[in-house]
């Protein structure tokens, strides 16, 4: 325990202090804007702690967690992505339950959970960091009480969330057995060593885990529980979970795995391959068939994993550049598009059907174009961060040889254009005459605010990605 | 044989024996009950296998604690008991096949792995000296459960509020 | 301690078996929820065993945490099926959703 260790987890400490003092706040006095500039407070001074150390050496604290500029730079995401998660909620809660300053306090227990997990560099910690942000998730997911749908989410994901992290903990006790440590760079040392000859013991533990990697990121097959909670979770709850529990996710699959050589373990190899093939191909068709914006999101999301991987499979350190590059741009979009869904939700229910979205360029036209970027965006059009990130994932994957992934990644990415120009199409078609569209001063500042800001942001890295790829290069080099 | 081993196997009999009573129940008191039997099983297990903190921590929080937690939900929630219908063919046949594989792979894993057959050694970790490797190796591991358990303090503060709801709604509809 | 791992892994496989059929059969979400803790006890007593083999007190150290967060899990567990209870008079998931 020295100094340097202090300073090395400054984030983490300056986001702890936050929870602290928001539940301290809430404790003496309820005060919806106060803890909206509190949690705000925390997460930007948090945010400055990682501008201010994150150029350091790499240090490991305890074997638990390594702060490297990896880590650094997912927990940044994380954050970002939290403040936005916040903002966006801001005008959403007010009218939606009654007391929601838990909320914030939730949200930022989660967020730590996810930075420990950016930073995992051991299985105790990358359980501990899954627990805690599960835990909250599902809290957050069943937060609007007065809605079924809200609280079915919740019960949804305890239970698939439980059996899945009951697997991923069985799976890393027989690792453990079998490797006798904890550590991940002695486990894909152990790994590298063994080659095609792994122990049963071994394998089991690592499929296991593998279970748990693709539940939370929603790979085919474990993905059932996608849709239900997207389309039934409220709307910030939904951007959260499809931002920071992914990033994490991401971030800890490039630390498991990255280090790996793929062409020594053919069975990983295969395993995750077969994974991303089945998210594109089921997540592409499912979402064609749906009618709710949200189960099309969730759908999509799935798909979008299986992007990521065919980046991360590719091999090599263009892989780590990819894959993080392409979860950015992910992040971005996403928030973009559900913070337009959170947006023109009632205080009843959240926007969802076509219907909902119908001629929302005659009576929203700035929300319109701004749906309209992150749509085209998640499909890959020129110009947004969708698709530099695609056209360097498939870079990347025709660098490593994996045609087959890329070639289905090219055509199922062209048959999502249509669910999503769908969305579109609906848009601009003109209003239904008996709806009652939101009121025209239902947009808050705040929303606003992440709306533009993230439009900015994913305009800017679709037509000038430089200095993000300069900074990721500096990143996983 | 010697006296350890004769212990884990009879262990390992009360164990099983009860858990698999536990999950056939159709009175969830009963069930909760068996639970109960099988974690003490567990704990003496662990006090074998060379862990007596552990074996402590788990009387006082998995058979105390959270088995106490469900018999009071079970006991404050009055559940129609007789409804459910056990094991039903439709959720049993995944479950059947489920389970001729994972027996299949334990199977495997038993005979076909030869760095672990040898027998294992007898040691003793006295809880002063797991209390200082802790301390000192997962100091952090223990500052971020301590958050684990916040986090589900105020959930379930949250979730399980009873009257918030309707004075809230009633506060906003007649201000 | 006499017996190999393998034993003892039987063992903790078995009762992580039982656990999940129990999860995944029963139709009542108090036995589901009973379910996940025996799956979870399942993985602590394979920590355990596997800390005893390598003589280490890591696998025991993380046992305590994994203690910690079958605790944690089962209290937020409840109390959501509290409230799902209070709306629905029901404990079966099927009529939930």
């Amino acid at each position: 325990m020295q100094t340097a260790d202090f300073t090395a987890l400054t984030p983490l400490l300056l986001l702890a202090a936050a929870i602290a003092a928001v539940m301290l706040q809430i404790a003496l006095k309820r005060s919806h804007i106060l803890t909206i500039v509190l949690t705000l407070a925390g997460l930007i001074a948090a945010m400055l702690g990682v501008l201010a150390v994150g150029d350091m050496p790499a240090r490991q604290v305890t074997p638990l967690v390594t702060m490297d500029r990896l880590a650094f730079f997912f927990i940044g995401l994380i954050l970002t992505a939290t403040a936005a998660t916040a903002l966006l909620g801001c005008r959403y809660w007010e009218h939606a339950v009654g007391q929601c300053e838990e909320y914030y306090l939730l949200l930022l227990v989660a967020a730590l959970g996810a930075c420990v997990l950016a930073a995992a560099h051991h299985f105790a910690a990358f359980f501990i960091g899954l627990e805690i942000l599960s835990i909250s998730l599902f809290t957050l997911m069943a937060f609007a009480r007065r809605r079924m749908a809200s609280v079915e989410a919740g019960l949804k994901y305890l239970v698939l969330a439980g059996i899945s992290s009951a697997f991923l903990l069985f799976g890393i006790a027989l690792i453990y057995a079998d490797v006798g440590s904890l550590a991940f760079p002695i486990w894909t040392a152990r790994l590298q060593a063994a080659g095609e000859t792994v122990s049963p013991l071994l394998l089991i533990g690592m499929g296991m885990t593998v279970i748990g990697v693709g539940f939370k990121l929603a790979l085919v097959p474990f993905h059932m529980w996608t849709a239900d909670i997207y389309q039934g979770a409220p709307a910030p709850t939904t951007a959260f979970v499809a931002t920071v529990s992914k990033s994490a996710m991401v971030a800890l699959l490039l630390r498991l795995f990255a280090p790996v050589d793929f062409t020594a373990e053919p069975a990983l190899f295969w395993t995750l391959a077969i994974l991303a093939f089945a998210s594109m191909i089921v997540g592409n068709i499912l979402a064609l068939r749906q009618d709710s914006v949200k189960r099309i999101l969730a759908y999509s999301s799935i798909a979008h994993m299986g992007y990521l991987l065919v980046a991360f499979l590719s091999g090599g350190p263009a892989a780590i550049a990819a894959t993080v590059f392409y979860i950015t741009a992910y992040t971005i979009t996403v928030l973009g598009a559900f913070g337009v869904v959170t947006v023109l939700s009632r205080t009843d229910a959240d926007a969802d059907s076509m219907s909902d979205f119908q001629g929302l360029f005659f009576s929203h036209p700035w929300l319109a174009g701004v749906f309209m970027a992150m749509l085209l965006s998640l499909a890959g059009i020129p110009l947004t961060a969708g698709f530099i990130g695609k056209f360097y994932a498939i870079t990347a994957g025709a660098q490593g040889g994996i045609w087959w992934l890329i070639i289905t990644l090219v055509l199922t990415s062209a048959a999502s254009l249509f669910y999503y120009l769908r969305i579109v199409v609906a848009m601009f078609s003109p209003p239904l005459e008996n709806k009652t569209q939101p009121p025209a001063a239902g947009i808050s500042y705040s929303g606003g605010l992440v709306l533009t800001v993230m439009t900015v942001l994913l305009i800017w890295v679709g037509s000038a990605p430089g200095p993000l790829i300069d900074l990721i290069g500096r990143i996983t080099q | 044989m010697t006296l350890y081993s004769l212990l884990f196997y009879l262990l390992a009999i009360i164990i099983l024996a009860s858990t698999v009573m536990a999950v056939t129940r159709r009175n969830l008191v009963h069930a909760i009950i068996y639970l109960v039997v099988s974690f003490f099983g567990s704990a003496m297990l662990f006090y074998l296998l060379g862990a007596p903190f552990l074996a402590a921590i788990e009387v006082i929080i998995y058979a105390g604690a959270i088995m106490i937690l469900f018999l009071f939900i079970v006991m404050m929630i009055d559940v129609d008991r007789h409804k459910e219908r056990l094991f039903p063919i439709r959720q049993c046949l995944p479950a059947i096949i489920f389970g001729l594989v994972y027996a299949a792979v334990g199977l495997m894993v038993t005979f076909g792995h030869s760095g672990s057959k040898a027998s294992m050694p007898i040691a003793v970790a006295t809880p002063n000296a797991f209390g200082r490797f802790v301390f000192e190796h997962h100091w952090l591991a223990v500052e971020i459960v301590s958050l684990l358990l916040l986090v589900a303090l105020i959930g379930a503060l949250y979730l399980g509020r009873l009257k918030i709801e309707k004075s809230a709604a009633a506060g906003k509809e007649t201000p | 301690m006499n017996v190999p791992l393998t034993h003892l892994l039987t063992l903790a496989g078995g009762l992580f078996f039982i656990g999940i059929w129990c999860a995944v059969t029963r139709r009542n979400l108090i036995m589901v929820m009973l379910g996940i803790e025996i799956m979870l006890n399942a993985a602590a007593l394979a920590f355990v065993g596997a800390s005893l083999r390598w003589q280490q007190m890591e696998g025991q150290a993380v046992a305590l945490f994994v203690l910690a967060i079958a605790a944690a899990e089962v209290s937020v567990g409840l109390a959501l099926i509290i409230c799902i209870y209070r709306r629905y008079r029901t404990l079966d998931p099927a009529k939930v959703q």
